[in-house]
């Protein structure tokens, strides 16, 4: 009960900061640039007229949704939330609260995760909303007469959203221990862009490397007969625990609060 | 009605680096009741202090017992009544003074009619829309008092409450500790380097410089220990032979004056026949006291 009023406090911090912003300009990104290019002759445009548009089309959106913008996502969601206390220089508040550390820890923690999955939520609606508007400017497509696979979609939202729990423990963590919010957005875009070398190079470690399992998970989503979870998947669960475990420790055993 | 400790803290030592103990061995008791100035220069070791009575800071050596309770053990029961205001306002800038409140009523679990309550008394009831961002310095620091106020607590931390303010908001400040003290029977720990605000509110002083608690006692306490440091301040038609005529008395050559320290009235009255026989013309002779801000430049020039 205290938990869930700690985190309806938390929620309430983040009214007229970006955290609303964000994730409509973040999920809506990607649509739109794919709506533009829908007129623009691009492979967009090719998808459209297909026979099933909807899974090349989206596959278009999550590939870049996964590679960049989720991650980049998750570091700016991290460090805002963090930041809504150093900025303010509340923590001492915050800390001075009849509040157990876990129930400050989690109400935080668990707003990040709010703010992420309304972003997944408003990604998908912007994603057929925009290809449903481009259709309805131009008739030639064939969105509006095809169906969309809706347990791909929700198995790919689901999966992705597993990929990336590794890395909204590590961002976590990283946002807050430090107070100059750069070091966890360095850190974060460092290590994003780490990522995406090495899915370019290929290196065999890639499954073990927590801010490219969202592309990982892209990857095999395009194969058939694969396992519900893949193996980075569970690794990205295994980060998780560890991460939020670290995070929560260095909280608690910090000599000073606030 | 006995008179109990609503914080007691026995041989509070800590320290930032290994060297440096920050405080040493401080033994604090404030009475339920009271407003206890806490007062010394800055860096004295006042906002550790206070910080760790809230757990800011985690205990090194010493206990700290809060409403009879150990501190460590009863965290949440017992900062659930303590109100707290630590160095400068900790104010979500992008909300209402309105918005800043309900988060922390949440928090209390208090009824909604409490906002309406503090916001009126610490009088910002009118501040509408504007973001605590844009509120002038005493208009947050009396926002951070609304916040510390919330919830009705039994304790109230204040750590600096007046620095940075203007005159009138000192005043409106100190007036409100004790009409909180006075009519809600808040205890009240405030800290402060100045002196004159201690005395103009507390009932119980605590000195604390470098780390070491040098006084602890009620304000008359504290003006008795001041009584014992008066002085008598004499000017003569020739002050070098009262020196010598009052030599036994312990007189000395201060500032152009004769001074020597202040025993009983009669004492001094012997002491005015004995320069008038000798025919020394007394221009001047007046009880003095050190004044507390000597007294304090005293006590804390000790160590």
């Amino acid at each position: 009960m205290s938990f869930i009023i700690s985190t309806q406090a938390e929620l309430l911090k983040t009214k007229r900061t970006s955290s609303f912003w964000l994730p409509i300009t973040g999920a809506a990104f990607i649509p739109l640039m794919l709506f533009i290019s829908f007129f623009a002759g691009d492979d967009a445009s090719k998808a459209a007229v297909l026979k099933d548009p909807w899974t090349k089309y989206l596959s278009m959106g999550w590939e870049l949704f996964c590679v960049l913008l989720l991650p980049m996502y998750i570091i700016l969601v991290s460090t805002l939330i963090t930041q809504i206390e150093y900025r303010n220089n509340s923590w001492k508040q915050v800390f001075a609260s009849p509040q157990s550390l876990g129930n400050i820890f989690f109400s935080k923690f668990l707003t990040v995760h709010v703010i992420i999955i309304f972003c997944f939520l408003l990604f998908n609606f912007f994603m057929i909303l925009a290809a449903v508007l481009a259709n309805v400017f131009n008739p030639k497509f064939t969105f509006l007469s095809s169906n969309i696979n809706w347990q791909t979609l929700l198995q790919l939202n689901l999966k992705t959203y597993i990929a990336a729990l590794g890395i909204i423990a590590v961002q976590f963590w990283v946002s807050l221990r430090f107070k100059n919010f750069i070091v966890p957005l360095g850190i974060g875009v460092a290590l994003v862009i780490i990522a995406i070398v090495a899915m370019a190079a290929q290196v065999v470690h890639i499954y073990k490397y927590p801010y490219s399992f969202p592309i990982l998970t892209y990857d095999f989503m395009q194969k058939k007969n694969r396992p519900f979870l893949e193996n980075h998947e569970l690794n990205s669960i295994g980060y998780f625990i560890f991460f939020t475990l670290i995070g929560f420790l260095d909280m608690k055993l910090r000599k000073e609060k606030g | 009605m006995t008179s109990t400790a609503i914080i007691k803290t026995i041989g509070l030592t800590y320290y930032f680096n290994k060297n440096h103990k920050t405080l040493d061995n401080i033994n604090l008791e404030v009475q339920r009741g009271s407003i206890y100035g806490f007062l010394g220069p800055n860096g004295a070791g006042k906002t550790t202090t206070l910080r760790l009575l809230l757990g800011l800071l985690k205990k090194q050596q010493g206990s700290i017992q809060v409403f009879g309770k150990e501190f460590d053990q009863h965290r949440i029961e017992c900062l659930k009544h303590i109100g707290s205001l630590i160095e400068q306002p900790s104010l979500y800038g992008h909300l209402t003074a309105k918005e800043n409140l309900e988060i922390y009523r949440k928090i209390y679990g208090t009824s909604k009619d409490r906002i309406g309550f503090v916001l009126q008394l610490v009088g910002l009831e009118a501040t509408g829309k504007k973001k605590a961002k844009q509120f002038s310095l005493g208009m947050k620091q009396r926002l951070s008092i609304a916040i510390a106020l919330l919830h009705n607590p039994e304790l109230l931390i204040l750590d600096e409450p007046t620095n940075g303010l203007d005159p009138n908001g000192i005043i409106e400040t100190r007036e409100l500790v004790k009409k909180l003290n006075r009519e809600n029977g808040v205890t009240i720990i405030v800290s402060s380097h100045m002196l004159t605000e201690v005395e103009r509110m507390a009932t119980h002083v605590g000195i604390i410089h470098k780390g070491k608690l040098l006084f602890e006692g009620t304000l008359p306490e504290l003006q008795n220990l001041k009584n014992r440091q008066s002085f008598i301040q004499i000017d003569t038609s020739n002050n070098n032979a009262a020196l010598s005529l009052l030599a036994e008395h312990g007189a000395q050559n201060t500032n152009g004056y004769v001074v020597l320290p202040f025993k009983e009235k009669t004492i001094t009255a012997a002491i005015n026949k004995k320069l008038v026989e000798q025919h020394i013309d007394v221009y001047l002779l007046q009880p003095k006291q050190n004044d507390l801000e000597q007294l304090f430049i005293d006590i804390t020039s000790d160590n």
